[in-house]
């Protein structure tokens, strides 16, 4: 099965996992999702789903300026953010269960 | 690790992405973009990935995760992708050598210049279209037309009033503007000098009836007269010139015509003729009610030196060409003003 496929429908929770202790820019929150394990994603997906988020309403976004490079666009979690993400914990965490019940072949 | 350099090549990378995002609104664009070369240089930085992946399938990407619509170009699949790989490839090649990055900088801060240039070759060829007419015959509001298309082409320039289409009609008019750019300014050198327009019109008008616009002219100089010598190199009067198709060749009667004027011989079936040489040249004046008339008190040297021509005697000739040729018989041919 392709990883990358199954990440699709999962990186919005992740990105909203990934930001919700501390905000963090595009590259950062590449980092953390890859330092977690997700190695397969790509940043310009994980950018654009910051975007999306970020639309709907579940992110802030403010840009820091730096004297030596170019400026950062920071994304940090807000209350409707959390709530997203709260859910989201929830579906996947009865998703997953299913999933491994059903793969385990424990289904009635 | 919070500073990384921007180098050439993430510049241009950033540079085709947000090409590849054109469709979309710049507000969209900048969110999609914004801190894009930071994070690029970063990842770079990290080697996680030694080289840039393609622009527009990272743009791709981009768009898709982002729930944006994927690019709308359908109507553009040939020659505006073309068009924009050309664009792509060109903008690689400039930011990649730093002359061409530096010529490209300064040319950079003329858009403007040529912004206002393509709304007046606009200008132009719309006159064009009527024909030219000075100021369309409305005199100061001829301007207006250079004033709207200059407020057109200048929020174009500036990315506001846009519509979809926009873009490829931009294109095809800068090529126009382009193409047309020598021919317009060279008919407006011309064209915008009253004092020249006026004397060509009046030489076309005078033409039209006088013919006096035609006649000899030696060297794209028109000529007034000629001054002919015989073999043994005196000179000659009344030497009657055609050409093989039996034309008169009448002098330039518009040489100088404010100054001189030139006498026609009359022939014996009493027509005037204009080409028998040399002419009797009379030298010419404005009197006080503003006509041409002849000067009373002529430069006696310029009278002298029409009058006798450049040499009393020239070099005369060993071998006459004419001799070398043995004489043909021509059928007889009449020829009609100087029989």
């Amino acid at each position: 099965m392709d990883a990358t496929q199954l990440l699709k429908g999962v990186l919005d929770v992740a990105v909203l996992a990934v930001v919700e202790d501390e905000d963090g820019y595009g590259y950062d929150v590449v980092r953390r999702l890859r330092a977690a394990g997700l190695e397969e994603v790509g940043d310009a997906s994980v950018y654009g789903t910051l975007r999306r988020l970020y639309t709907a309403g579940a992110l802030t976004s403010y840009v820091v300026p730096s004297e030596e490079g170019p400026h950062r666009k920071y994304y940090g979690i807000n209350a409707q953010g959390r709530t997203m993400l709260e859910l989201q914990r929830k579906v996947w965490a009865e998703c997953a269960a299913t999933m491994n019940d059903l793969l385990a072949g424990k289904a009635a | 690790m919070n500073t990384s350099t921007v180098t050439p090549e993430i510049a241009t990378f950033a540079q085709s992405v947000r090409a590849a995002l054109a469709d979309l609104s710049a507000e969209e664009v900048d969110d999609l973009t914004e801190g894009l070369e930071a994070d690029l240089a970063e990842s770079l930085a990290e080697d996680l990935r030694r080289t840039l992946p393609d622009p527009v399938a990272y743009a791709a990407e981009l768009r898709l995760a982002a729930g944006l619509p994927g690019r709308t170009d359908a109507g553009k699949r040939g020659i505006g992708n073309a068009w924009d790989d050309l664009r792509r490839q060109t903008s690689g090649v400039v930011q990649g050598n730093p002359t061409l990055a530096a010529v490209a900088d300064f040319l950079e801060v003329l858009r403007p210049a040529w912004w206002v240039l393509r709304a007046w070759i606009a200008a132009w060829l719309l006159a064009a279209l009527f024909g030219m007419q000075v100021g369309y015959g409305l005199g100061a509001l001829s301007s207006i037309p250079l004033l709207v298309f200059a407020v057109v082409s200048i929020q174009w320039g500036r990315g506001r009033w846009q519509f979809p289409g926009l873009r490829g009609i931009v294109v095809a008019g800068n090529v126009i503007a382009v193409v047309a750019l020598l021919p317009v300014v060279t008919a407006s050198q011309s064209w915008d000098d009253g004092s020249e327009y006026n004397a060509g019109f009046e030489s076309g008008l005078s033409s039209g009836y006088g013919g006096e616009s035609e006649g000899l002219f030696f060297n794209g100089q028109p000529l007034e007269n000629i001054y002919v010598y015989d073999a043994a190199g005196q000179k000659l009067s009344g030497v009657q010139l055609f050409d093989v198709q039996g034309r008169p060749l009448v002098p330039n009667r518009e040489a100088d015509d404010t100054q001189i004027q030139q006498t026609p011989a009359t022939l014996e079936t009493g027509a005037e003729a204009f080409n028998v040489y040399p002419l009797q040249i009379t030298r010419m004046t404005w009197d006080d009610y503003g006509d041409l008339v002849p000067d009373p008190n002529p430069d006696p040297g310029k009278v002298a030196a029409y009058a006798d021509g450049p040499f009393i005697k020239v070099p005369a000739v060993l071998t006459p060409p004419a001799a070398a040729i043995p004489p043909v018989s021509v059928p007889e041919k009449v020829a009609k003003p100087n029989d």
